[in-house]
Parts: structure tokens; sequence; C-alpha cells
């Protein structure tokens, strides 16, 4: 079984984001450090999802209303005014799952042995997202445009085990 | 005959991406939310083709698949399934089960056509398909009166595409100054929801511009439609002339 700490999740999350937008999306995106999940957009949707087994955590994308309809818009190849909230939170999710499911695979790759969860969306102008006692804790920031969206993961040992 | 294809994933996103993949070619695609969805849909409707998510709530597209599997009805349709964990397990337990293919997302609409292809040859929708008027096959004119033919059975593409013509066939005859309306009936022996909904169409749509409808049927085909409430009142001559002459 792989330790913790040797698996690069920075770039695991990057090379996933990264082929996301370039295959589905056709969105140049550039990578870079950021040290708080805080972006600019008030109005902003939070795209999770869990892993559970010899290691348990939670993959993040948090993502302005903006952004996220613009994101919408190239995945579904539609006009972003088109799309309502329902379909926006809907590729939030799936980004989610996309991400989440890279990130996953890696763990398992690496003897990690875990399942995904079905991704949730949390939207809204006024909530903060804190997590304590991770082992390990992955932050980085994507642009496209004027746009940034923040990714996160969160992964520990499973002491239940 | 078009290719059926069953999509099953949690995400509209991903059903919509799948659909429009489909779209050039000659498909007729069903769309189910998961696995319990899914089989119902596939039991119901024998697709051709399945394109299946593997993480998703109430029943997995894995649990689905061991279904299909093992009901000798469904086990030979060919599977293709959706995944967004690459990880080397996860990839040799989709094998395993015997899908006919997978894919990993993040993929392209075009990358799915490719696998289908192995598959299927799909057909192209020609612009002839696509751009053939069919109003002439129902809708006629004669002395002043509009007259539309229904087919002996009434399905619902059938009357999807009766409905399609009929806000143009109801403005060109205002247009050209003429007010009467025949639904001529007597063809259809089988009375079903897609005819009473065809029915209660064409008349309000004649109301709402002020054209007067009569209908033409057989004896037994006024009988039935006077047992359902929405076409009880329909009045219902016995031929063309006898409408023609009742305006």
């Amino acid at each position: 079984m792989a330790d913790i700490n040797s698996l690069d999740f920075k770039t695991f999350l990057a090379n996933a984001t990264n082929d996301i937008f370039d295959t589905m999306l056709s969105m140049k995106i550039e990578v870079f450090d950021v040290s708080s999940n805080a972006i600019s957009e008030k109005d902003r949707i939070v795209g999770s999802v869990g892993f559970a087994g010899e290691v348990i955590g939670c993959m993040n994308i948090h993502v302005g209303y903006t952004f996220a309809k613009t994101i919408a818009g190239a995945m579904l190849g539609e006009e972003p005014t088109n799309i309502e909230e329902e379909g926006v939170l809907d590729v939030v999710g799936e980004l989610s799952n996309m991400i989440g499911g890279d990130v996953k695979s890696r763990l398992c790759d690496a003897g990690l042995m875990c399942s995904l969860s079905i991704p949730t969306t949390t939207s809204g102008s006024d909530f903060t997202i804190e997590t304590q006692g991770w082992f390990r804790h992955e932050r980085l920031a994507i642009r496209s445009d004027q746009h940034v969206a923040i990714i996160e993961v969160y992964v520990k040992f499973n002491n239940s085990n | 005959m078009a290719l059926k294809v069953l999509t099953v994933d949690d995400s509209k996103t991903i059903r919509m991406i799948v659909k429009k993949a489909f779209n050039p070619y000659d498909c007729e695609l069903f769309e189910a939310e998961n696995g319990v969805e899914g089989l119902a849909l596939a039991g119901r409707e024998k697709p051709d083709l399945i394109v299946l998510d593997i993480t998703m709530p109430v029943m997995t597209g894995t649990e689905m698949l061991e279904k299909l599997k093992a009901d000798p009805l469904l086990r030979n349709i060919p599977v293709i399934m959706l995944t967004a964990e690459s990880g080397k397990d996860n990839v040799m337990q989709i094998v395993k089960m015997g899908v006919k293919d997978y894919m990993v997302k993040p993929f392209k609409g075009d990358q799915l056509i490719e696998r289908v292809q192995k598959i299927y040859k799909l057909e192209e929708k020609t612009d002839a398909k696509e751009e053939i008027d069919t109003s002439n096959l129902y809708f006629t004119s004669d002395g002043g009166c509009k007259i539309l033919t229904l087919p002996q059975k009434i399905t619902r593409p059938v009357s999807s595409d009766i409905e399609g013509h009929m806000g143009n066939q109801v403005k060109e005859m205002v247009d050209g100054g003429q007010k009467k309306f025949i639904l001529d009936l007597r063809k259809v022996t089988e009375i079903n929801i897609s005819l009473i909904k065809l029915v209660l169409h064409v008349v309000h749509t004649c109301q709402k511009s002020n054209v007067t409808v009569r209908s033409v049927g057989t004896t037994a085909l006024r009988d039935g439609l006077k047992e359902f409430s929405e076409t009880s009142d329909l009045i219902v001559d016995d031929s063309i002339d006898a409408a023609k002459s009742a305006f």
C-alpha cells in the first residue's frame, strides 16, 4: 500500500482538470497555486464528491456562478444564457464527478482502495466550507479568461478499517 | 430502421451530450436516470444499444448490468459503459462484466460514435429525409374545404407529424379566405389516446382561428368516440358530402 504522502495530488488535479476542459469544453486553462478557497464572485457553486474505503476524503470544486454558466454552455454546446440553474448545477456536479473519479483512480492504482460517491452541489452567496483533521489537503486554482475556480482535495487514512 | 439507443446516466449533462452525439444519425434515443429506470426501459423498448454510467443513485450501472446479463431477453444487448474512473482495477472489472466497450470520462461525442460504429453501422440522417414535407400525405383541399385524412392507426410519431402541420395548414386556409375544415376519420380502425389527443388538437387549432370543423367517420368510430368525454360531443358525419352540406 502506498504512502499518502508520496502521491502528487496537485498534479492529479491539474492533469484531470486540463483533460476535461480540453476534451469536453475546448477551453484552455492556466493552473496556479492559491492560498484559500475564496473566490471573488459572490454567487457560487461548490461541487463535491467523496471517497470512502482504505482512505476517506473529498474533492471540492468552487466556481463562481458566471464561470459555471460559461462552463455549462461550453459542455452542452449551448449559449450560456440559455442554460437554466438546474443545468448549471448538473454540469458542476459532473465536473466534480470527473475530477474526483480521476483522483479516486489514482488512489486505487496506488493500492489505496476506495469507492466514489455520487456528486453533490451546494450553491448560494453566503456560506463557507471549512474542513479539519485531514492528513493531506491540496488546493489549486484554474483560470480561463478572467474567471477563476478553485479545486481542493482532502484525504486521510480510514482508521476504522 | 432507426437504431434504438438507451442512455442510462444520473447526469442530465451526460445524457444531453450522448443525445447530441447521436443526433446526426438515424437513431431513436431513450433516457433513464438510474439502473431501475434503465432496466424498465430496456425491458419495454428492447434497445439495440445501451450507454450505461456506473456511479448512479438507486441502482448503479454495475448492478443494472448484472441484471441485464441475467435476463435471457436482454443479455445480448450490447452495452458501452461510461465511467469517470480510469483505474486499472475498475477497468478490469468492467471488462470482466461482459460489456461490449467502455469509455472513460472525459469524452467527446465523436469518440462515443466511433465506439458505436464498431458495433453497428450508423446511418446518417439524410437532408432529404429531414426535409420531406409530409403534409400532402394528410391534407388536401376540395371545394373550398381543407380535408385532413387520418391513416388507419394513429401512433405518436404520426400524431406529432400532423400536429406539426396543423398551424400552417389552418393559417394558409385563413389567409386564403377558407373557413371550412373536414377531419376525415373513415380509414381509422383503432381508437387510442394518440387519436383522441390529435382530434382535440385539430378541433382547438381550428376554433382558435374561427375555422369551422366537422368530422367524417364510420358508425363504429362515431360510437367509439362518444365513449370518451373529450370527444363525446364531436359531430361525425357519414360522408364528405354530408359534412360539406352541413357547413
